[in-house]
């Protein structure tokens, strides 16, 4: 299943907004599923818990690190063991420009590693840009359900 | 052989007498022999004389009695006697006249028979015709009546006086001869006995010579062998050398050449042999005096000559210069000696007397000096200068008294001083002496009388030497025993000494506060009283082994042990030992202190450190959700505001855009006031890892990302090459990128900016320093400038957080280094920095 879907990791309602207008005012129209924590977007993508039997197959994961319940570099760890999301492009897009954080998501199979600039002007340039790499120029891996 | 000269001339005389009489008596009896022969010839002559006077006569005879029998008979057969008679006769008187040629009285009886027989043959050649013509008778007459019978008589007559002539003058003849004969033998004999008497006269006379000839020869011989024997047996080489010019080719050399130069007397010499052997460095000195050879006839020189073996000798060389009668150079005749052990004896008598000379001469602990046998100084070395203060110039020649006190020299101390040496060869005294600026010192002397080979005194050698410095010493030593002493009995420490068996002989006031123990009660007990019982047997050990092998282990370090005091309890001690010598043993001393409380402040201080490592942690865990969660409000402030000059822009007048719009930057400063602060700390936190950094590579990669932020700007960077550093290299890449980045901002007010990294030379220390030539500061402000949030200018001038330079500071620290500025306003900043 290709449903095109960005899944965007984030446990800060003011950051989901921010997001969602810059993803909007670039124009990127795709389905914005929604995880406030590491477990639910777990779910989300393995459909387990609440999502049991419904795992969603987005085409890029927006992914915090710094989350409730399950952090964000478990989450990409996770996402990287599993077969079904090995491939599964994911961008880490976070506050902190702390060295280990960096060099941890590079480690674990991050595609990007993004921060989140405060000014708001830089940060709906970062999400055009991004959008544009993977949403546009980026070939996404085949999909095992889909080969 | 004057004698020889004129036996030589007897003896030639002598021969030529005997010559002289043996030809004459030659000469004699061959005259003696003619004579004989010629008297046997005349003899001879006589005999065929008289033979043929004889036969002619007979002949005559018969042809007389033929013709008468003719005259008779007329047979004419009788005549055949007349007939040969007239064809023989004439032949025969031509040869009696031929053999009587010298005898002119015979030559005219001769001429009477030549007449006479002619006639007589007419008569008969008559008397035939008559016969024939007148018959018997009338020949019967003529010849009765003729004349032939006195004819005949007359013939007769004339022969018989010619045959007495040839007899008288035989007889005359013969007398002589024979007188002749008889001088002959007597000249022979006589001759014969001189000849005979002067042969041995000179034969004697040649023995005698032969014999003291071949005595001369036996003595030259002689004398040859012991010339021959004395060269052999001799140093000195004679030799020969023939000149031509002037080089000279060896002709004649002794036997003994061998020894020095190892060439056999009669080996074939190339003419250049002697110079091709001399020592290279010799040749052109000896080739400049040989000269003098023919200027002087002789010369004397030493040089060294190369053996056949290679080996140099050093030869002694006389030689003198032959001339012949014109004075032209003709040989050079000389001796050659070796001194190669007479060289090397002066050479190593010189370098000793050198060295001693340099010895006594470099002495300054001790004046070395001689006196004269009246006591005036003839030496002085540097010692005897700085001693007694005198120079060289100064003293030779003085009296050594002025070296007394003058109590000394009242009561005669020099003179009996130096008496005393030349009594019993040497004298010795400690006493008090006089400087030159008469100042005193205490002095050891030695006076040792010198004297030569036949013992005759020539003077003294005196060796004084200070002891001033020595009492100093000693006194020097005694204080600092005492200070020992006082510092000992002081001490918070404990000291203590102990013997070679580890007996305890010293014990001070420290160790009797620290022990327990007082001094009376551990003297001479073993240091294991002072020792928990489990370090006692390593203690046994290391001190057998030490005295042993003097091997140290404990010794000379400080080793942190245990320690028992009085009451039984343990405490921690930190021991410092030492060995030394004290006669043939060893003692030891050591320094303890008891260091409880030490311990217990180092445990102290580890505690805090764990704690601080903990604190540290939780400042990083703070940090870390400050840079997180501190931002995320920030974030919204800016996003939302933003959000409505976007969506409300039209319900909005310009001040509450304005007010937006001031919101949204306070967010963005903060943001970056988070962001510095979060690096300054993040610089303090971490080891450093120090390594080879290349300091150029990282300005240079700094500058090129100001430049890439902004590319329009005009900033020449000049970086100088090769900076390499011992740093960390996260850390110095922010030092460079703040400094320069701070350069790039204060010269963004410039059209044309210059900003310099370079090094120099500061205190003895490398310092590296930034230069731009852009606002500057007032140098009032300098030590602000490090401060974190400190800033010398406004915001809207030059934006920034005020702490970009104190995180270069604290890295700079943390590297042990210094950072300092250099600024004038408007004309630029310069920042140092030493690692």
């Amino acid at each position: 299943m290709h449903d095109r879907s960005i899944l965007l990791v984030e446990d800060n309602p003011d950051d989901e907004a921010l997001t969602r207008r810059a993803l909007a005012k670039n124009n990127i129209q795709n389905e914005i599923l929604l995880a406030r924590d590491g477990a639910e977007a777990l779910d989300r993508l393995f459909g387990t818990g609440p999502h049991a039997g419904r795992p969603a197959a987005p085409e890029l994961v927006l992914l915090d690190l710094k989350l409730p319940k399950v952090d964000g570099l478990e989450v990409l760890r996770r996402i990287r063991a599993n077969p079904g999301t090995r491939l599964l492009p994911v961008v880490i897009l976070t506050s902190s420009r702390e060295e280990k954080d960096v060099v941890s998501g590079y480690g674990l199979g991050a595609n990007s590693y993004i921060r989140k600039p405060v000014d708001f002007g830089q940060f709906v340039e970062a999400v055009r840009q991004l959008g544009l790499y993977w949403l546009v120029l980026n070939e996404p891996p085949p999909r095992p359900d889909a080969a | 052989m004057g004698t020889g000269l004129s036996l030589e001339r007897r003896i030639q005389l002598g021969f030529g007498i005997a010559v002289a009489i043996i030809v004459a008596v030659g000469a004699a009896s061959l005259r003696s022999t003619d004579a004989t022969v010629r008297g046997a010839h005349w003899v001879a002559h006589t005999l065929q004389v008289r033979a043929e006077l004889e036969a002619g006569f007979a002949d005559l005879m018969e042809a007389e009695t033929g013709v008468r029998g003719y005259v008779i008979t007329g047979d004419t057969s009788y005549l055949a006697p007349y007939q040969f008679v007239r064809a023989t006769l004439n032949g025969r008187l031509a040869g009696l006249r031929a053999l009587t040629a010298d005898n002119p009285a015979q030559q005219r009886r001769l001429d009477s028979l030549d007449a006479l027989v002619a006639t007589r043959l007419e008569r008969f050649q008559w008397t035939v015709d008559t016969r024939r013509t007148g018959g018997p008778a009338a020949a019967g007459r003529a010849v009765i009546g003729g004349r032939g019978k006195e004819l005949m008589q007359q013939v007769r007559g004339l022969v018989r006086r010619m045959e007495e002539e040839e007899e008288r003058l035989l007889a005359e003849r013969s007398a002589a001869l024979q007188a002749k004969a008889r001088l002959a033998r007597l000249a022979a004999w006589g001759g014969g006995l001189v000849a005979v008497t002067l042969a041995v006269v000179a034969g004697a006379l040649i023995t005698r010579e032969l014999a003291g000839r071949r005595r001369a020869e036996q003595t030259l011989e002689q004398t040859r062998t012991r010339f021959q024997q004395m060269l052999a047996s001799s140093t000195a080489v004679i030799y020969a050398n023939a000149v031509s010019g002037s080089t000279f080719s060896p002709t004649w050399v002794s036997e003994n050449v061998t020894r020095i130069t190892g060439y056999a007397a009669g080996e074939p010499l190339e003419p250049t042999w002697w110079l091709d052997n001399l020592h290279p460095d010799d040749r052109a000195r000896v080739l400049a005096e040989l000269p003098a050879l023919f200027a002087n006839d002789q010369l004397t020189m030493e040089y060294r000559f190369r053996a056949k073996d290679g080996v140099y000798h050093w030869v002694h060389d006389e030689a003198r210069l032959l001339r012949d009668a014109a004075g032209n150079p003709v040989e050079v005749v000389g001796s050659w000696v070796d001194i190669t052990d007479r060289r090397q004896a002066e050479a190593s008598l010189r370098a000793s007397e050198a060295r001693l000379r340099l010895l006594v001469g470099s002495v300054r602990d001790y004046a070395i000096y001689m006196l004269d046998p009246e006591g005036h100084v003839r030496s002085w070395n540097a010692g005897a200068r700085q001693i007694k203060g005198y120079t060289e110039s100064e003293i030779l020649g003085q009296h050594s008294s002025r070296f007394y006190t003058p109590e000394d020299v009242a009561a005669g101390r020099p003179d009996a001083s130096l008496q005393a040496a030349a009594a019993h060869g040497q004298f010795a005294e400690e006493a008090w002496r006089v400087r030159k600026d008469g100042s005193r010192f205490w002095a050891d002397i030695v006076i040792n009388a010198v004297r030569d080979d036949r013992g005759a005194l020539v003077g003294f050698a005196k060796v004084t030497r200070d002891l001033t410095e020595r009492k100093r010493a000693e006194q020097a030593l005694r204080a600092s025993e005492e200070r020992f002493r006082i510092l000992a009995a002081t001490a918070n420490d404990a000291i203590l000494s102990a013997d070679s068996h580890g007996n305890i002989t010293y014990f001070n006031p420290g160790a009797e506060r620290i022990f327990g123990f007082t001094a009376e009660e551990v003297s001479g007990r073993p240091l294991t009283t002072l020792m928990p019982e489990r370090f006692q047997d390593a203690h046994h050990a290391g001190l057998a082994r030490y005295l042993a092998t003097g091997e140290p282990r404990v010794i000379g370090r400080t080793v942190e042990l245990a320690g028992r005091r009085k009451d039984g309890t343990e405490f921690p001690l930190e021991l410092s030992l030492a060995a030394w010598k004290q006669g043939a043993d060893v003692a030891f001393t050591a320094i303890i202190r008891d260091i409880t409380a030490r311990k217990e402040a180092e445990d102290t201080l580890r505690r805090y450190a764990s704690q601080l490592e903990a604190a540290n942690h939780e400042l990083e865990a703070f940090s870390y959700s400050v840079s997180h969660d501190l931002r995320a409000p920030l974030r919204s402030l800016d996003g939302f505001s933003q959000a409505l000059l976007e969506d409300y822009h039209d319900r909005l007048d310009d001040t509450g855009r304005d007010f937006l719009q001031r919101v949204r930057a306070a967010s963005q400063r903060m943001a970056t006031l988070i962001d510095d602060l979060l690096s300054l700390s993040r610089v303090t936190r971490g080891e450093l890892q120090v390594r080879e950094v290349d300091l150029s590579a990282l300005a240079g990669a700094a500058a090129a990302e100001l430049q890439k932020s902004d590319p329009e700007r005009e900033v020449s960077f000049t970086i100088a090459p090769d900076l390499v550093v011992r740093a960390d290299p996260g850390l110095l890449r922010i030092v460079l990128q703040n400094l320069l980045a701070n350069a790039w901002k204060f010269t963004g007010k410039c059209p044309r900016a210059r900003v310099e990294v370079g090094s120099m030379a500061h205190d003895g220390r490398r310092a590296f320093f930034v230069r731009d030539d852009g606002a500057g500061f007032d140098m009032a402000y300098a030590a602000k400038l490090f401060g974190a949030f400190q800033r010398l200018h406004a915001s809207d001038e030059f934006p920034g957080s005020g702490i970009g330079l104190a995180t270069v500071q604290r890295i700079i620290h943390r590297h042990g280094g210094q950072v300092w500025a250099e600024g004038t306003p408007g004309r630029g900043a310069t920042f140092y920095f030493t690692l």
